[in-house]
């Protein structure tokens, strides 16, 4: 099907213009319009820095907060579709509610109308040919600066004049078509006009994907008088079904929730266009009081045809409004969430791909998950249940405790819960790269990318121990196991502070924290390597579990070290300037080791002082 | 060693300003990183109290005597912004 949709749009245009040559000026008319669309879209993301996506997740806080967002964003953008399409993403992205997101797209509709307004009021009133032309030429004066701010003006308002030429073009190829071709001869009234013109305004809309074209065709033609007022109305209910496909495209490569939007996006529009094809009389007897109200002559119907459109998005929202929670109960039933599969990535898929800071929280959320991931098959190999090690006060006593072998198998474990996790990370990393995306996100990108890599590292340091984990922690052997409670401990007490640091307000947490863990386990690295020595030589610990031990160890200290890098790169400030401040305050392995002498030695010389103290 | 290696990672910091490869640390980013260090300071100096065991105890010395050298990491860096 799709194969023969290009040759024969292309064959229905080519036939159009050799039927009428004016024809050409309609159909270029909407290319231009189109293409305005885009460079104003273009324009308003390099404008806005990412302001739209950041604006977005305070946005849906409430839902008249994510309604009135809705209605600013699309009046701004002209385009519901990229309001819809943001929308999809950040809710793949799990940085905003589905009644969020709902209550965006509802409002997305009413702010489409401020399209009908624009070109009933001013662009089919005045010849805003005129005005094109200078917007045009200034515009690109500013796309060739170098400020990314200055760019995004030129590119928004080149958007803007390309959108009066393309609506200068639509509206004198209908004035010359009218003069060869009546297409008022093809008007159907009744309740067959009302179906067949709606079907025609649901297929415009899905070919061209905009209802806001759709709207400004069926106004252009409406003014030069080519279709009628009536046909005009459901035109335009059609153009709002249609509306929806972009969405529905949009959702593809969505999750759940970004399926259940659209498919919220779809029952609005339907039940709002049935309900408008339905009481269309007195939808129109409506129209015809408001018009008269605030001063619309009768015979306006470019006005009118706005006022329609107003009114029947405006009564859509109004009559969902109140089934918003059944709504989405519906939507929850219909598109079940798939039970959490921990293999498998759960926040990356193509809908977040869309925008820069989409594609960073995911993958932030997804090395979290890995981590989550790791650390339970860490622990796991080590003899020890999460809960109770994050529940204990006593990480010690508990390691001492714990004695019965975890039936697991580690390997089969880290490739379905962390292997295939981390190759979704690295592929998702990679194509993050291919896209022309700000260099600090890019950088960021590639840091949690290594932070995968080091957990990664860390599951595999322990798949090396834990074969003498299970032969010597499970049965009390003396020295050696006292040995591997020790490192068994360690680890179980960077997990936790792991977690402690996860846990803190992101305002009050610092990952210089980590460098009192990488402080402790440097010393611990030392001393157990002395208390390995004396062992031997008081024949308390075999040469073959010596070896044995100290391979271990180095594993161990390697995943203690991979976990604390991570962590330390992971929550590592956000604020470029605050996250400077601590990379320069953060402490290297040789002051770290100055630090812990002094350390030391503070407290011999407190001891001593007490010591004389006590004496005198 | 002191405080040496800390005045080289500054001038370091600085070429990158420089360069426009780093972003302008104000008195008032060391300042909140400071304020964190305090606080976490005196939640160790808590815990110090309040521990049972002489192990816990030393370990959570250790880990305090850190957290000071960063305070007095970052008061130094902050006078040296001033």
């Amino acid at each position: 099907m799709k194969r023969y949709l290009l040759p024969v749009a292309i064959g229905s245009l080519l036939l159009a213009f050799w039927f009428s040559p004016d024809a050409q000026e309609i159909a270029a008319g909407v290319a231009i319009f189109l293409f305005g669309m885009l460079m104003l879209e273009d324009g308003f993301k390099l404008l806005g820095g990412g302001t739209l996506e950041r604006v977005l997740e305070r946005a849906t806080q409430s839902t008249p907060r994510a309604i009135s967002f809705g209605i600013i964003s699309t009046t701004l953008l002209q385009s519901s579709s990229l309001v819809s399409i943001v929308t999809i993403s950040f809710l793949s992205a799990g940085l905003i509610s589905l009644v969020g997101g709902v209550g965006i797209i509802f409002g997305a509709n009413i702010g489409t109308t401020t399209g009908a307004w624009l070109v009933a009021g001013l662009g089919l009133k005045v010849n805003i040919a005129a005005y094109a032309m200078p917007m045009i030429a200034v515009s690109i004066v500013l796309v060739f600066q170098k400020s990314k701010p200055v760019r995004g003006l030129g590119y928004a308002l080149a958007g803007l004049g390309f959108l009066f030429l393309g609506i200068h073009y639509m509206k004198e190829g209908f004035d010359a078509f009218k003069d060869q071709i009546d297409l008022t001869r093809f008007a159907l009234s009744g309740l067959l006009g009302l179906i067949v013109y709606s079907l025609i305004g649901t297929g415009a809309t899905v070919i061209m994907q905009s209802s806001h074209a759709t709207l400004v065709l069926i106004l252009t033609a409406l003014s030069a008088g080519q279709i009628s007022y009536e046909n005009a109305l459901a035109l335009s209910i059609g153009a709002n079904i249609g509306t929806t496909i972009t969405a529905i495209i949009g959702s593809l490569g969505a999750n759940f929730q970004g399926k259940r939007l659209a498919l919220a996006h779809l029952i609005f529009n339907m039940v709002t266009a049935i309900v408008a094809l339905v009481f269309i009389a007195q939808l129109r007897d409506m129209v015809d009081w408001i018009s008269g109200l605030v001063g619309i002559a009768p015979s306006d119907y470019t006005m009118k045809l706005a006022v329609f459109h107003t009114i029947f998005n405006v009564l859509g929202v109004t009559l969902m409004l109140p089934f918003l929670t059944r709504l989405i109960a519906f939507l929850e039933r219909r598109i079940v969430e798939p039970a959490p599969d921990v293999s498998r990535p759960r926040y990356l898929n193509e809908a977040v791909d869309e925008f820069p800071q989409t594609l960073e929280r995911a993958l932030r959320k997804e090395v979290f998950h890995l981590y989550e991931n790791a650390a339970e098959l860490i622990l796991h190999g080590l003899n020890l249940h999460r809960e109770q090690v994050f529940a204990t006060d006593d990480v010690a006593g508990l390691v001492r405790k714990s004695r019965t072998r975890l039936e697991l198998d580690l390997e089969d474990d880290y490739e379905r819960r962390v292997k295939t996790l981390f190759s979704g990370i690295v592929e998702f990393s990679a194509r993050a790269s291919d896209k022309q995306i700000d260099p600090d996100i890019a950088e960021r990108i590639f840091a949690l990318r290594d932070v995968a890599r080091q957990i990664v590292q860390a599951v595999k340091s322990i798949k090396h121990i834990r074969k003498n984990v299970l032969r010597y922690t499970v049965r009390p052997q003396g020295a050696t196991t006292e040995l591997y409670d020790e490192l068994r401990t360690e680890i179980a007490r960077i997990a936790v502070e792991i977690r402690k640091l996860g846990l803190a307000e992101s305002k009050d947490r610092s990952a210089l924290w980590l460098d009192q863990e990488r402080a402790r386990i440097e010393e611990d690295a030392r001393s157990t390597s002395k208390r390995v020595d004396a062992l031997i030589r008081k024949r308390d610990l075999t040469p073959a579990a010596a070896t044995s031990f100290m391979n271990d160890s180095g594993y161990a200290y390697d995943a203690m070290r991979d976990l604390i890098e991570a962590a330390r790169s992971y929550y590592i400030e956000r604020d470029s300037a605050m996250a400077e401040v601590e990379r320069i305050l953060s402490l290297d392995d040789e002051e770290l080791n100055e630090a812990v002498t002094n350390a030391k030695r503070a407290a011999r010389t407190g001891e001593s002082e007490q010591t004389v103290t006590g004496l005198s | 060693m002191g405080l040496k290696k800390l005045a080289a990672k500054v001038i370091d910091y600085n070429e990158r300003l420089e360069n426009g490869q780093a972003s302008e640390i104000k008195p008032l980013h060391v300042e909140k990183v400071l304020e964190k260090l305090r606080s976490k300071s005196t939640e160790l100096e808590v815990e110090i109290a309040s521990a049972k065991s002489a192990d816990k105890k030393t370990r959570l010395e250790s880990k305090l005597q850190i957290a000071r050298t960063h305070i007095e990491r970052a008061e130094w860096l902050l006078k040296e912004l001033n």
